[in-house]
């Protein structure tokens, strides 16, 4: 055997060696109606598509959703109050049009994220599959991300959080930064965030969330199909949050 | 002559007041107390023991004792910052030791200690 076949040899078995792990990942995470894709879980990049010609302006489901899953900190005191999702209403800059638009805002996922850059302890983080998190145990509550996020996301726990609905989700204590974090836990367990299922079940769908390297995705298919915008793509920051519509 | 020294009565009085320092100061009292077995030792913290099926924990009981507070560090590192799946974490102990206040407490408690853990994790 000459090196030319044995390279071939060789890489052809690790390749049905890959193909056969993936093949065991797959099988093993089927989660129904769920969240999955066939990519490796380091070589995922999840996305969010929000189409907001099918959001309603008066409705808060997926806002309650995301604070009741995430112990998202309510104070009732707007100088506390700490909102992963926020629902504002965006109006057209000439007068003579009366266009209202209502965004959800929220943590775009930034693939350049300057939270991330910013942060002098490394406590903001993008994993591989490009979800922006932050390390609470490393957080030593600087706010310099509050101040770097061109989006406005990012909110700092001046207070100790005084309810704990979703007991199996850690709260922050006081004096950490927090964001959106596509709900990550739920993500690896193969499920759709919060957000989304809430959207999902009143019947609204709005929100889609998926893999954006994964072509057959719903979110690829939308983008596809509808070029939508993303929030000051000018800034280079790559967000990851595309709205239909805006 | 010029260097020896005789125990004057002044330096008896200041031998006599540097004992009664030492055994009034903590430490002293520590050691007092402990050779003349006033008061005795503290019993160890009861501690709630697992149920039967549990006996076995990740590792030893020696290395548990001392050094768990290493040992979840580590396991949250690796799952926190290494992207490792969480398959043992501070969830995982509730399996066998399920109060808080009788097993986790207990010692905390006696060495006066209260770990940050608690403030967002929930373990009751």
């Amino acid at each position: 055997m000459n090196r030319r076949n044995f390279l071939t040899a060789a890489g052809g078995t690790i390749l049905l060696g890959g193909a056969g792990a993936y093949g065991m990942v797959l099988i093993a995470t089927p989660a129904p109606g769920g969240l999955m894709s066939p990519r490796p879980p380091s070589t995922r990049r999840w996305g969010m598509v929000i189409d907001l010609n099918k959001c309603r302006p008066d409705c808060t489901k997926c806002l309650q959703a995301c604070r009741t899953e995430n112990n998202v900190a309510f104070h009732g005191d707007k100088r506390w109050d700490i909102h992963w999702i926020r629902k504002v209403t965006v109006r057209s800059k000439h007068s003579q049009s009366s266009l209202q638009r209502t965004v959800l805002l929220m943590c775009n996922h930034c693939d350049h994220p300057p939270c991330a850059q910013v942060c002098p302890v490394q406590a903001t983080y993008k994993r591989d599959d490009g979800i922006v998190l932050v390390d609470h145990h490393r957080c030593i509550g600087c706010r310099y991300c509050v101040m770097s996020c061109p989006y406005n996301a990012r909110y700092f726990n001046f207070r100790e959080n005084p309810d704990w609905p979703n007991r199996d989700y850690p709260k922050r204590s006081h004096g950490v930064a927090e964001s959106c974090n596509f709900c990550a836990h739920l993500i690896d367990r193969g499920e759709l965030p919060a957000c989304v299922t809430t959207c999902q079940r009143i019947g609204v769908g709005a929100i889609a969330v998926g893999d954006l390297n994964d072509p057959q995705s719903e979110v690829s298919r939308l983008i596809d199909e509808s070029a939508p915008k993303r929030i000051r793509e000018d800034l280079g920051t790559e967000p990851k949050v595309y709205y239909v519509g805006l | 002559m010029r260097f020896e020294r005789k125990i004057t009565n002044r330096g008896r009085r200041g031998l006599v007041a540097g004992a009664a320092l030492l055994v009034l100061c903590p430490l002293g009292l520590a050691i007092a107390s402990r050779v003349l077995s006033l008061g005795g030792e503290r019993p160890p913290p009861l501690l709630e023991r697992p149920a039967a099926e549990h006996e076995r924990c990740i590792k030893d009981t020696p290395y548990m004792r001392f050094h768990h507070m290493d040992l979840l560090k580590e396991l949250r590192d690796a799952g926190v910052r290494g992207g490792a799946k969480r398959e043992v974490s501070l969830a995982s102990c509730k399996g066998c030791h399920t109060s808080r206040a009788q097993f986790c407490d207990r010692c905390h408690d006696r060495v006066n200690l209260t770990p940050d853990c608690f403030g967002c994790h929930d373990y009751q």
